[in-house]
């Protein structure tokens, strides 16, 4: 890699994305022509071997962008934009692609990083916003922000956020997000930490490189990006695998980083560049009756391994909303928050398989949506954010239980 | 030695820029003159330069710097007689070095004779000889040059009580090319000096010389013609004159003025200038190649001057206003240092007085497709003085020793046309020609040693030019090719220590010489040619079979 130091380096992850790489690389290319016209730039395109070579991705990726004609006075980069391609024999992992990056970023002492998807919708100021509070404002972790409709990222609404921001004191609302960025300082810590073989982190990394932010007094903010990326392939269709990247992730992230939260009380204020968070609420087609099903027909079937997961009395205030009628259903957020925290404890505790811990997690958290869709189905953006900060209270509030929890000693079930 | 026949020769030529009034003065004045100038031959002999250009040395007011001509045939007295010139010019002829001159075309002075008559009476014969007007309002939407002074192209006259037509400065009237006298009047001008023995002129302001309702009164058709005149009885009668157009524009515009070889000789590519200095700063080879690389072809006998610093302002004309906004934050923090659109600094201040920046620039000047124009001083890294107003800060005395006034005078130093610069790091006391002669690794004996290599080989100022791209963008190498010669030129712009690996599989086999100790490097093989350099380090490698 014959780049030299650099001032900025952003990474994306080809993924196969034959369709949709050239767009990102080329909006990535254009937020430097834009943004950054006078800095050291570089984009390093983690490829994913063969099928990428086959695609043409890693060509389109390590092709030099185009000259400009110089007495045109359009705004344009004055140094060379440099693509530089790491290739793998096979798609590699999100932990293993974000390593990559790291080690590029600690090789060039980048100064500040974003790691991007090769969105189709990626655009120029996004990047460039995910990039300017770390080169200008020198924040260590950059979260994004989206404009959302209101019942889009409920998972991070109402559980990945509040308990987060309950136990790590810092209020980043998405937490779990395809796109972030990052000092060249931060990228560095990460680099050296031993956790790289961990399964967590070769999934799902970026939970856990804002907690070591957070862990060692670095500076967090977040960020407005508009419309959220779409990237060509969305894991998200499978709830039970999206629990297991992010809840169970959340889980792993809380034991790795006990030191920060169970016996300490820590917080930090998280600037917000943009606007603080966006709603829409146009209609939508989920069907919170199905849920309901799945969340009763759940508890009923997984009832021997709850009984173990879940304070008994927990389960039994479980038991009791799961009798009633759908019409009179409702997951109360003192239940929902005290279910929650069971299930982090109990994964502490391994008390069962910890994937098969997540997986009983399901049912819960569709019953959990289900009460939320029809609860806020009239509710304006205010509204819904008034009961965000609510549940986010609740969190806090139970902040002891968990701890409780956790350091009781349980018995392990083989 | 005396002048070579070739009628190419400007091709070839390392040009030094002076004013004669900077140079060296003979008679205790405090101005610098011809019979000065005289004494230094030896000294730009030494230095290895083949040719001088002269800035206006007319009698003139003097407001435009001596482009206000009073009278074209003459010597201004502050300088010296047009014997004195003669002198001068016979000397540098003998030494092998050519002069080249200024000619304005385009204007007189308000104070020249012609305008003079042409203003004393409408119905004076010579009332014609420039643009005269009824009205302020002709030529609409044609911009003023000088926007800090003039808020108009047209002025006054009280005296014939008409408008007339100014480009540039309101004491600078702009001469009637539809006249066919004024034409003639201006050939005789020139064949004036081509019969004293002048071996070119830069024409100033060669954009401007005819005026048509509905345009913007630039490089329009007529003035091409003008143009084709002149150097049409040029290749007649005096085939070895060279013309050199003065026109900051884009290289595709300036390449009209090279017609089909039957116009200018030469012209400055303007846009190559301050993208040198970015490339430095920015550590990257881009706005260099981006910049060649839409260069146009220009006709075999055509070549493009190249500079680093003129008398005049570093011209930020020519970049966009993001470009310009870097030059002038990394060069002109103080803004005492811009003027115009410009920045009014000499080469070391630019360059911290680093000497291996200045070497690289220096290095790449001589390197380029062009013919390069060394500026009076910046041999020896003199400085400047951004105080002294306008341009001035860097039209100061030249350093020639650590004597009163820096050897340039013997008046008193309140007498001198300008202060010699005399602090710390620049002052005359250290820096001038006797004590840099006198030391081994001087910059005046590097210089030196630059300019003989480049004399010695005719492919720098004949040969194409054609980039390498290897990886590494603080890497700036290209093969200069002429007939059997064959140059790899690679630059290191970067303050770092880089490698770089280069494509040279078209040159298998060859070996890399290093020009400036004729050291052999290992021959070219299959590899990619791995060369580490450090900070600023340049190497000039000849290819040869071996």
């Amino acid at each position: 890699m014959n780049v030299g130091e650099v001032d900025l380096l952003v990474g994306v992850s080809s993924r196969d994305a034959a369709d949709t790489i050239t767009h990102a690389l080329g909006a990535i290319e254009q937020s430097f022509q834009q943004y950054f016209v006078r800095q050291r730039v570089v984009i390093v395109v983690v490829g994913s071997g063969d099928k990428d070579k086959r695609d043409g991705i890693l060509e389109a990726a390590s092709s030099a962008p185009s000259t400009r004609n110089p007495r045109q006075p359009g705004i344009t980069s004055l140094r060379t934009i440099h693509r530089v391609t790491a290739d793998f024999s096979s798609p590699p992992p999100p932990g293993v692609a974000l390593r990559t990056v790291l080690a590029a970023a600690d090789l060039l002492r980048a100064r500040a990083c974003a790691v991007l998807p090769p969105a189709a919708n990626l655009s120029p100021s996004a990047v460039a916003n995910l990039l300017k509070p770390a080169y200008h404002e020198n924040f260590d972790f950059v979260a994004p922000l989206y404009k959302r409709h209101k019942f889009q990222g409920l998972l991070a609404r109402n559980l990945l956020y509040p308990m987060s921001r309950a136990v790590f004191g810092c209020s980043i609302r998405e937490l779990y997000s395809d796109e972030w960025g990052f000092s060249g300082r931060l990228a560095s810590l990460c680099l050296n930490q031993d956790v790289w073989q961990e399964e967590a982190i070769r999934a799902r990394p970026e939970a856990w490189m804002a907690i070591s932010a957070i862990a060692s007094d670095l500076r967090c903010c977040q960020t407005y990006l508009g419309e959220k990326s779409q990237p060509p392939t969305v894991a998200g269709s499978d709830i039970v695998e999206v629990l297991r990247q992010t809840v169970g992730n959340l889980f792993w992230c809380l034991e790795g980083n006990q030191s920060l939260w169970l016996d300490s009380q820590r917080s930090q204020e998280v600037p917000t560049f943009g606007p603080a968070h966006e709603l829409t609420s146009e209609t939508t087609e989920l069907d919170p009756h199905r849920m309901f099903e799945m969340f009763r027909s759940g508890v009923t079937e997984l009832e021997p391994i709850l009984t173990v997961v879940l304070d008994p009395d927990t389960l039994v205030e479980i038991k009791n909303i799961v009798a009633l009628p759908e019409g009179q259903f409702r997951f109360r957020p003192d239940l929902w928050v005290r279910t929650v925290y069971d299930f982090a404890s109990s994964y502490h505790h391994a008390v069962i398989n910890r994937a098969h811990l997540v997986q009983a997690f399901a049912p819960f958290y569709r019953g959990m949506t289900n009460s939320f869709l029809i609860e806020h189905s009239d509710s304006s953006p205010a509204e819904m954010e008034a009961a965000s900060e609510m549940l986010c209270a609740e969190f806090e509030l139970q902040k002891p239980y968990l701890r409780e929890r956790w350091k009781a000693n349980v018995e392990v079930k083989s | 030695m005396a002048l070579q026949r070739d009628n190419l020769w400007y091709k070839d030529a390392v040009i030094y820029q002076l004013h004669v009034r900077t140079f060296c003065d003979s008679n205790a004045d405090g101005i610098g003159d011809f019979a000065g100038l005289t004494r230094r031959l030896d000294y730009l002999q030494g230095l290895g330069i083949t040719a001088i250009w002269l800035l206006p040395f007319y009698p003139s007011p003097l407001r435009d710097d001596g482009y206000d001509i009073a009278d074209y045939t003459s010597v201004h007295s502050s300088y010296g007689t047009l014997d004195d010139f003669k002198t001068f010019l016979e000397a540098a002829h003998s030494r092998g070095i050519r002069v080249i001159i200024e000619m304005v075309l385009n204007h007189t002075s308000d104070q020249h004779p012609w305008f003079k008559e042409s203003r004393s009476s409408r119905d004076n014969p010579k009332r014609d000889w420039y643009v005269w007007s009824e009205t302020d309002t002709g030529y609409q939407g044609v911009p003023i040059v000088f926007v800090d002074t003039e808020t108009s192209n047209w002025a006054w006259d009280p005296i014939s009580k008409s408008y007339y037509w100014h480009r540039f400065f309101s004491h600078q009237p702009d001469l009637n090319y539809d006249n066919p006298a004024v034409f003639e009047a201006v050939w005789d001008v020139m064949k004036f000096w081509l019969d004293i023995g002048v071996d070119g002129f830069r024409l100033d302001a060669v954009a401007f010389l005819v005026e048509r309702e509905g345009t913007l009164c630039e490089n329009l058709p007529e003035t091409h013609a003008v143009i084709r005149e002149i150097r049409k009885r040029l290749d007649i009668s005096y085939p070895s004159t060279m013309l050199l157009a003065e026109a900051n524009q884009w290289p595709a515009d300036v390449r009209a003025y090279f017609g089909d070889g039957d116009e200018f000789h030469a012209a400055f590519h303007f846009p190559l200038m301050p993208r040198m200095f970015m490339a430095v700063k920015l550590e990257d080879r881009k706005p260099i190649i981006e910049i060649l690389e839409q260069t146009p072809e220009i006709p075999e006998t055509a070549q493009w001057f190249i500079f680093l610093r003129n008398h005049d302002e570093l011209t930020l004309e020519m970049v966009t206003d993001i470009e310009r906004d870097y030059m002038y934050d990394e060069y002109a923090t103080d803004k005492t240092m811009r003027i115009n659109r410009g920045i009014r600094r000499r080469l070391a201040p630019m360059m911290n007085n680093d000497r291996r920046r200045i070497e690289l620039l220096n290095g790449l000047l001589m390197s380029m497709p062009g013919t390069p124009i060394v500026y009076y001083g910046d041999e020896i890294a003199m400085g400047d003085n951004i105080y002294l107003g306008d341009r001035n800060g860097v039209r100061t005395p030249m350093q020639w020793n650590s004597s009163l006034n820096a050897g340039f005078s013997s008046a008193d130093p309140e007498r001198l046309y300008a202060p010699v610069i005399s602090n710390a790091v620049y002052g005359y006391q250290a820096v001038n020609v006797d004590a840099q002669t006198r030391s081994e690794h001087s910059l005046l004996l590097w210089m030196k040693s630059l300019i003989k290599v480049r004399n010695a080989f005719r492919v720098f100022g004949r040969g194409t030019m054609q980039f390498l791209t290897p990886s590494n963008h603080r890497v700036l190498a290209y093969v200069r090719q002429f007939e059997g010669q064959t140059v790899l030129v690679v630059n290191n712009l970067s303050n770092s220590a880089q490698a770089v690996e280069l494509d040279v599989q078209r040159y298998k086999g060859y070996v890399p010489i290093e020009m400036f100790g004729r050291n052999l490097f290992p021959r070219f093989g299959n590899l990619p040619y791995l060369l580490t350099l450090g900070p600023y380090q340049f190497y000039w490698f000849q290819l040869r079979r071996l």
